[in-house]
């Protein structure tokens, strides 16, 4: 879901970039040298996923996988979905840079949502308990940014209420897709690279 | 058992991949309106949808609506800049700025002030000059050439009107080609992308890197 230039309000388009700024001092802080590689494979898995399109009534959808970087980054898909965002909206005029703090937020918040929530019970678990709670995470992951999507319009001056009906609905097909991928996804890494959700010197506190 | 089923599940909803949904418009001069066209860059166009006209200083000029293949229509009466905007909601917004120079010819035909009849004459080719040059004389000496002797003689406005118009009606495919062209995503500015994320992670890495050794030392 990208927002484009000019259906914002200058404030909202304004807050989205402060708060988005906030983020990424955040994300950045709590990015390790170790987990670098994985945010860049997780940035370029974001930005392939979204050319991925599903024609959904008047418009269409499209993958985000979201929900699979908050699990594995926390904090730091801040700036691993920032650069993916950036790089669209440069090569492929999705959304656009003055709403670029908008979508970040709008994206990778609730992904760290996803992530503070989640994370910590897929640590531990055994692969098909950990797979069944990152199918929720990727759910919810989308579930989360259908509703700030409509906050952000809503303020704008949309009324809440449709906005969020239809951006909900239209991703339902969505939803569905990312929670049986990020589950398949956790399901192989927790056999084959248990390690990818440890904790990295307090990368997500 | 159950992961390669989900597996399969997954891939199997996964849709192929279409192209964008991003909303786009072209406005271009025709005769004494402005015509413009509205359409998904999937190449669906939305009917009936609300234009409205701004000037420079966002006071509102005018609306129209779009047709069934999405175009539209709009009559300036100001030789001012136009702002197109056309918000379908749900963040679909797209906007175009026709600018003032752009739009002055255009009050003016339907004003009829500056709709001096254009007129041309060509002189027909002098057709049958005899061919001395050295190239393949023999051919040119054998066939008469005919050269069609097309006088355009002064057209009226209406006659002109005519061709522009049926020129516009022509290129419109070629202009539908080109608009869905730039909003193509083909594999090389993928890869680019994806090229950058490689060296702005490496970048970040690198970064860290040094500065770990550097307090390791």
């Amino acid at each position: 879901m990208h927002i484009v230039d000019g259906a914002l309000s200058n404030p909202v388009v304004i807050a989205g970039a402060a708060l988005t700024i906030g983020g990424l001092a955040q994300g950045l802080r709590k990015l390790p040298m170790e987990k670098i590689p994985v945010a860049g494979v997780l940035s370029a898995t974001f930005f392939v996923a979204s050319l991925i399109h599903v024609p959904v009534g008047p418009s269409s959808v499209h993958l985000i996988m979201n929900g699979l970087a908050g699990l594995v980054l926390g904090w730091a898909a801040f700036p691993a979905l920032f650069v993916g965002l950036l790089l669209q909206a440069v090569f492929f005029g999705f959304g656009g840079l003055t709403v670029l703090g908008v979508n970040t937020l709008l994206i990778a918040g609730p992904s760290v949502l996803v992530g503070l929530l989640i994370r910590p019970r897929v640590q531990g678990a055994a692969p098909r308990p950990a797979a069944i709670w990152a199918a929720i995470a990727g759910g919810l992951a989308i579930a989360l940014t259908t509703v700030f999507v409509a906050l952000a319009l809503a303020i704008t001056g949309d009324e809440f209420l449709p906005a969020a009906k239809l951006v909900f609905f239209a991703h339902a097909p969505v939803m569905f897709v990312e929670a049986m991928l990020t589950g398949a996804a956790v399901y192989l890494a927790k056999q084959v690279k248990p390690e990818l959700f440890d904790d990295f010197q307090g990368a997500l506190q | 058992m159950i992961r390669p089923a989900i597996l399969a599940l997954s891939l199997a909803i996964a849709p192929l991949p279409a192209l964008a949904h991003k909303l786009i418009m072209g406005i271009f001069p025709s005769g004494n309106q402005i015509e413009g066209e509205l359409g998904f860059s999937s190449g669906d166009a939305p009917e009936g949808q609300l234009i409205e006209v701004f000037d420079k200083a966002g006071d509102k000029l005018g609306e129209t609506v779009t047709d069934a293949d999405g175009f539209f229509l709009f009559t300036p009466s100001e030789p001012v800049s136009h702002r197109f905007r056309a918000d379908m909601g749900a963040g679909h917004v797209a906007e175009r700025v026709m600018l003032a120079e752009e739009v002055a010819p255009i009050v003016a035909k339907s004003n009829g002030s500056a709709a001096a009849t254009i007129s041309w004459t060509d002189k027909p080719v002098a057709a049958a000059q005899p061919e001395t040059s050295a190239s393949a004389p023999a051919v040119t000496a054998t066939t008469p050439q005919v050269v069609p002797q097309v006088v355009v003689a002064a057209l009226n406005q209406a006659e002109l009107d005519a061709i522009a118009k049926a020129v516009r009606d022509e290129t419109r495919p070629l202009r539908q080609e080109i608009a869905a062209y730039k909003e193509k995503n083909d594999l090389q500015t993928i890869l680019g992308g994806i090229g950058y994320i490689v060296g702005l992670f490496g970048f970040g890495f690198y970064i860290a890197a040094r500065r770990k050794l550097k307090d390791a030392a």
